[in-house]
């Protein structure tokens, strides 16, 4: 008896706040997909990712100079960039170029 | 939802609830005197504007022991918050509550360390905590809905504590975790901005506990595997190198996902594996098929989507046509959905199927083994069976076992999906593979493993592994199904299965 009333108990209680409730995971109906969304995979998800390396690349170089040193990666949060810094830059030139990260990481 | 209206309707359900239990009753004891030095007298909120003028990282710091596999561990809970520093600036930017627990004496060069978070948005990390594989758990024996209420709080012989050390912490705006000024909680309602305050958290963490040398773990369930494949990015670019990401329950990509969003033009094959599992387990399937036949049968139904329910629902969205009834017939074999709804409605979605399969019930969305009659709405009983249980089990943990109080409403689901900006990547809504795919990228060594539950009807385990198909072949990329819904870990018998699966990650992800 006692189970059967917390049962019906934690029901309607529940039952009452789950009018708005959601759950996990949920999108609120208003968002929609993107009409241009695309599922990458193979050569057009590396790209993506080399996409999002070049973005913080160029965030870490806002004067668009092309190149990084190892003092402007760390300024940037760009950690990677600058504990791998002397393995990234094989030219020993103290700055590295977008491609030299690319081929660090073989992409 | 109305905040006020919200903490009422749970004090409410808590009152109601906790009082009905019979002799199961839990009077809270008065806390000893020395419970008031653990006490924060901060006040915490979920709301979307609100801020923390004066944040403190104030912790209550308790003893423990945990058995596991015979093997007694000592281990050290820490609870409270720590704040959240801008990487670069290193702004205070937010105040996150956790829970740690530490093994005793172990060498922080070699340990592990795991941090662990629920999803929503929105939601605290309450499920995984008092869930999973922490030193305690609820004994919640799903799918059972014929047990003693509330559930339990037990030693947890499953605990992953043997093998890392366990960070339990909410997201800002749940649980006590709440946003300093001058940012407000929605400052981090966001895609990218949450999985920056969660690096930003994560950075910290490792720096005031001295883990920079201990392997690191990410254990995301549900949004937690969105924000995990984020944050796996963010802080491999930031430096912080990880050895392995546990993705639960994953929705990585929701565009991909036909039962999150509106558009009727995205096709449920996806799902229809999973439709399968459930019937077998409800016996609607022909032939039978029991609990030990599931892995088997799970590939006759990935061949079936791939090769029959896939191509006929591409031609139904483009020209409406519909298989012939001898077509039909293999699919209700399948999955016990009569063939006059697949007539009807070819493009099957998680919640008509929810209503169909046996009539005059409803079955569970996290876990579609568990029914109601009736059912009506967005109501869930595999949601609302353990919730009651876990909100008075978790106020009373705090305030016995780990002696944390303070005045504030432990935020269990926030409103943050209302104002969460999902978009990424110029996208509206999030696909987080090209994240994960950078992650591998910077630290081709990370390891990853995503597990699914057959019966989960929030996050299907067959687009998980499609989802995950696109990274490519990859040795150190794992995917692993259990009989269970959204959390496997309360399945007495998967968190078994699915706790020796993570030893062999752990050890695998740690070997040199």
């Amino acid at each position: 008896m006692n189970r059967l009333l917390f049962v019906v108990l934690c029901t309607l209680g529940l039952g009452a706040a789950a009018q708005q409730q959601w759950s996990d995971p949920y999108v609120p109906p208003h968002i929609k997909r993107s009409e241009n969304y695309v599922e990458t995979r193979g050569e057009a998800l590396r790209a993506q990712v080399e996409q999002k390396l070049r973005a913080q690349f160029d965030a870490a170089d806002p004067a668009k100079s092309g190149t990084l040193t190892r003092e402007q990666a760390r300024a940037a949060g760009f950690g990677f960039v600058a504990d791998n810094f002397d393995a990234i830059d094989t030219r020993r030139s103290g700055v590295i170029r977008f491609e030299d990260l690319k081929r660090y990481l073989a992409l | 939802m109305n905040r006020i209206l919200s903490v009422f309707a749970a004090l409410l359900v808590v009152a109601g609830c906790g009082g009905g239990g019979g002799g199961g009753s839990n009077p809270t004891p008065p806390p000893p005197s020395n419970t008031f030095n653990y006490t924060d007298a901060q006040v915490y909120s979920s709301a979307a504007n609100a801020s923390l003028a004066s944040p403190n990282e104030i912790t209550s710091v308790t003893q423990g022991s945990v058995t596991v596999a015979g093997q007694a561990i000592a281990y050290t809970a820490t609870t409270g918050h720590l704040t959240a520093r801008r990487l670069g600036t290193d702004a205070a930017d937010a105040s996150f509550f956790y829970v740690a627990y530490t093994a005793n004496g172990r060498d922080p060069a070699t340990r592990p360390v795991t941090f662990f978070y629920n999803g929503g948005p929105g939601s605290a990390t309450v499920w995984l905590h008092l869930g999973s594989y922490g030193p305690k758990r609820l004994d919640a024996h799903a799918p059972s809905q014929d047990v003693p209420l509330p559930f339990p709080l037990v030693d947890n012989a499953e605990s992953m504590l043997d093998i890392s050390d366990l960070v339990f912490v909410d997201a800002i705006g749940t649980g006590y975790s709440q946003a300093i000024a001058p940012n407000t909680n929605q400052t981090f309602f966001g895609v990218d901005a949450d999985a920056g305050v969660f690096r930003d958290f994560i950075r910290r963490y490792v720096a005031v506990n001295n883990r920079a040398a201990s392997p690191k773990f990410l254990f995301g369930e549900s949004y937690g595997t969105t924000r995990s494949a984020v944050l796996a990015r963010a802080l491999e670019s930031a430096g912080v190198r990880l050895s392995g990401v546990v993705l639960l329950s994953s929705v990585l990509n929701y565009n991909s996902n036909c039962g999150l969003t509106s558009s009727n033009s995205l096709s449920c094959g996806g799902y229809f594996p999973s439709y399968g599992a459930i019937g077998a387990w409800h016996g609607r399937t022909n032939p039978p098929v029991n609990v030990a036949g599931l892995p088997a049968f799970a590939e006759q139904l990935r061949a079936l989507t791939n090769n029959v329910y896939a191509p006929a629902v591409v031609s139904f969205l483009s020209s409406r046509t519909v298989p012939p009834p001898a077509t039909l017939q293999t699919f209700t074999d399948a999955t016990g959905v009569p063939v006059a709804q697949w007539q009807g409605s070819l493009n099957l979605g998680p919640d008509p199927f929810r209503n169909t399969l046996i009539p005059g019930y409803q079955l569970g969305r996290y876990d579609a083994r568990m029914s109601a009659a009736g059912g009506v709405g967005n109501f869930d009983i595999s949601s609302s069976f353990i919730t009651t249980s876990f909100s008075v089990g978790l106020q009373g943990y705090f305030n016995d076992t780990l002696r944390y109080t303070n005045p504030s409403n432990y935020t269990f689901l926030g409103n943050a999906i209302n104002t969460w900006n999902f978009s990424h990547d110029g996208q509206d809504l999030p696909d987080v593979v090209p994240d994960l795919a950078t992650a591998l990228a910077l630290n081709p060594r990370l390891q990853v493993l995503a597990v699914s539950g057959y019966h989960d009807l929030a996050t299907p385990w067959f687009q998980t592994e499609r989802d995950i198909s696109r990274l490519g072949s990859l040795p150190n990329v794992r995917v692993r199904n259990y009989s269970g819904g959204h959390m496997i870990y309360l399945d007495d018998a998967s968190r078994v299965t699915q706790k020796a699966d993570l030893a062999d990650f752990y050890r695998i992800a740690t070997t040199p």
